[in-house]
């Protein structure tokens, strides 16, 4: 858990991250099989701070790192079985927020929502307009 | 959360107080008694009064054998569950600290889990206690309203301080009201049964040690 | 990226705009939803692929009125709500609410404050959000007003055309401190006065993400959250501090600490023994805990005061254990003891007055009969 428990609580094992990893691979199963994403809440398990580093270090890192700046900072990596995914939302003071270990192809996140696609679209034809029109001034001033 | 402060409040200064009072009344009401003056010359093997007294309280606590064999079951129930409720009572912290609050006394406790467990034993013998005299024709027919009031009054704490511990069946704020409840029923009838024997069992058997004594009965 | 200190905006534009459009004109992406749906679906127990649903139903909502009434009320509730520092997600609450009227927070000030409130209520009747911290005086009116009308009568006015009244602390939700023994103004809880829907969200204060996240709850799924039997959302306020303290083990095994600082206590053990009150108190301490999840109470060394629960400042003493009583239970026993003894001797020499007077009697009667022999 964020913070940690007492100094006799977070350096304990306690089997939470073997279990966590079966979840995981009980639902890597199901998306390869028939394309179901999944997702595990790790803010929500009574997890100590060893067990979540020993899950950390089971599951590794593969290809992908992404950085997010979405009202704090965000990071995302694919661990080092494609398709199992890390995300950790932080806030305020780099504090996380969340974390979760979603399955899927590539977390939703990650791509750019339709609506914010169009109205970039409309913005870049906009700036292009602007750009067109004032060099446009320029070479005839 | 009402239940609660209600038996944590109100509730038990009502029963601590009746029970106060009403033990001390028992008491009272037995030292002002007269005592029949026994002037006669004491035998030649009595024992200085307070001697005998503590030596027949001693000697009741196990029967002679020819009376033994036949209540043996009873007798040895009966330890067990006198035992478990001291245990319980005195034992566990939470009920140390509920002392330590009222007088300022406390002491060393046992884990709670082990309390658990005699108290489970415990239930069980106070259930045995009661089939007896129940399936006993002479006890059954002898028994009355004390006899099964302050069984019952004994039997609820221990069941609702386990039910509470284990939180089964309602919140732990109502489970634990409750088994106060249950408490506060027990003090407020203890000076008005049979109960009162935690007391008066010395002083009845002092006097009976002390009269024996005199008269030159000894044990065998 | 939003600007929570903005100033109060001007009434006259109420925004049809959905939050979505709203955030994208500032330059924020639809990713910032999906971010705080995340964080909201985690602390409100929701499964982790909610989040869609909460992102989704977020972007498609419209600002929502929220009219701020604090009472008798120390503001500990707002503090805990806001935040000093650099905008981040927390703080996006607060550009999916339109805080239209707010003692502390807003700009205006005397007549045009209660305008802003009289306006915010009409162009969103029926429709607008209540959230009132601290209790209501029912002793006096006199007792606590704001520009002149007493607070019941802002209540009832407020929350006629309201959609719903979320209570906030323990003084809004049942009384709190102004309504500890005696209880000199008469304070109640807000959910005596009204017969809106009132979500309480209790504690003293209660944790931020308890207010936020039933804030989030009702833009995105236009509902209540389930609720326990005190009105308190039960993904808070479901689980007692004792049945997810870190701790327990030590109360199972009997491992207390005795008093602060003892070696018990820099052991980690359970705090029952000085007066932890975890195991009747329900809130999310344990699990989310405070200032971003870094402690709570309990793991700083103190036990818990019970501070979610109905009129916790009665229960005898944050320094009392949960099993002692809480008042002075032996307050009358010296004098039950004398009237105990007064009595046992009176009944004695009822008694002993009695048996004399039948012995005389007794007594009498053979004399007499001696007299007649003789």
């Amino acid at each position: 858990m964020p913070g940690g428990g007492a100094p006799c609580q977070t350096q304990h094992l306690t089997g939470m991250a073997r279990a966590v990893l079966t979840e995981v691979a009980r639902m890597l199963e199901a998306l390869a099989a028939d394309g179901t994403t999944a997702s595990i809440d790790l803010r929500s398990l009574p997890m100590t701070d060893a067990d979540r580093e020993q899950l950390e270090a089971s599951l590794g890192r593969g290809e992908v790192v992404a950085e997010l700046e979405i009202a704090g900072r965000s990071t995302i990596h694919e661990t080092a079985y494609a398709g199992a995914w890390w995300i950790c939302h932080r806030g305020a003071n780099d504090r996380v927020s969340s974390e979760e270990i979603a399955v899927c192809p590539v977390p939703e996140i990650l791509a750019s929502h339709p609506a914010d696609i169009e109205s970039a679209a409309v913005r870049l034809k906009e700036d292009l307009l602007e750009n067109h029109s004032s060099q446009a001034e320029a070479s005839n001033g | 959360m009402e239940l609660l402060e209600f038996a944590r409040g109100p509730a038990l200064t009502f029963a601590l107080t009746v029970f106060i009072a009403g033990v001390v009344f028992r008491i009272a009401s037995l030292v002002f008694m007269w005592r029949t003056r026994d002037s006669s010359v004491g035998s030649s093997r009595e024992e200085p009064a307070a001697l005998a007294a503590v030596k027949e309280i001693a000697r009741r606590m196990w029967p002679l054998p020819t009376y033994r064999h036949r209540s043996l079951f009873q007798l040895i129930n009966g330890y067990i569950f006198h035992i478990g409720l001291a245990i319980i009572v005195f034992l566990l912290l939470p009920h140390i600290l509920f002392i330590k609050d009222l007088v300022g006394l406390s002491w060393g406790h046992l884990p709670n889990n082990l309390v658990y467990a005699v108290s489970i034993v415990t239930l069980i013998s106070l259930i045995a206690a009661l089939v007896m005299r129940i399936s006993n024709p002479a006890q059954r027919i002898i028994s009355t309203f004390d006899d099964y009031f302050s069984w019952l009054v004994t039997f609820l704490p221990v069941l609702t301080g386990l039910i509470a511990t284990m939180h089964l069946g309602a919140r732990y704020e109502t489970l634990l009201a409750l088994h106060i409840l249950s408490v506060c029923l027990l003090l407020i009838y203890i000076p008005f049964g049979k109960i009162m024997h935690f007391f008066l069992v010395f002083v009845t058997r002092s006097q009976t040690g002390a009269h024996l004594s005199h008269r030159g009965a000894q044990q065998l | 990226m939003a600007d929570k200190n903005r100033k109060h905006r001007p009434q006259a534009l109420k925004t049809q705009q959905t939050l979505g459009d709203m955030l994208a004109e500032r330059g924020v992406s639809r990713r910032s939803f999906l971010k705080f749906a995340a964080y909201t679906a985690s602390i409100l127990a929701l499964p982790p692929t909610a989040a869609s649903a909460i992102a989704s139903g977020l972007a498609a909502a419209r600002r929502q009125s929220v009219i701020w009434l604090s009472f008798q009320e120390c503001t500990g509730c707002t503090e805990s709500i806001t935040r000093a520092s650099s905008p981040s997600i927390e703080d996006l609450i607060f550009d999916f609410i339109s805080l239209d009227y707010h003692h502390t927070l807003q700009n205006a000030s005397g007549h045009l404050a209660e305008a802003a409130r009289e306006q915010a209520m009409e162009e969103n009747r029926g429709d607008y959000l209540v959230v009132v911290d601290g209790s209501i005086p029912l002793k006096n009116d006199g007792y606590s007003t704001i520009a002149g009308i007493s607070n019941r009568q802002m209540l009832e006015e407020t929350v006629a055309h309201a959609k719903a009244v979320i209570a906030v602390g323990s003084c809004a939700t049942f009384g709190g401190i102004p309504g500890a023994n005696p209880n000199p103004t008469g304070a109640v809880a807000i959910s005596e006065l009204t017969d809106k829907p009132v979500i309480n969200l209790s504690g003293c204060p209660p944790i931020p993400e308890a207010m936020t996240g039933t804030i989030a709850y009702l833009l995105s799924f236009a509902g209540i959250p389930e609720l326990d039997h005190l009105g308190r959302p039960k993904a808070f306020y479901g689980e007692a501090i004792h049945d997810r303290c870190y701790r327990r083990p030590f109360y199972e095994k009997g491992q207390f600490a005795k008093s602060f600082d003892d070696e018990g206590a820099r052991q980690g053990w359970c705090l029952y023994e000085v007066g932890c009150k975890g195991p009747v108190t329900y809130n999310a301490c344990a699990t989310l805990k405070w200032n971003g999840g870094v402690s709570f109470p309990i793991q700083s060394g103190h036990g818990c005061l019970g501070c979610s629960e109905p009129g916790f400042w009665d229960l005898g003493g944050f320094y009392k254990p949960l099993s002692a009583a809480k008042d002075d239970a032996l307050k009358y026993a010296a004098g039950a003891a004398v009237v105990g003894a007064a009595a046992g001797a009176a009944a004695s020499m009822a008694v002993r007055a009695k048996r004399n007077k039948l012995m005389k009697a007794a007594q009498a009667a053979v004399s007499d009969s001696e007299k007649e022999e003789n």
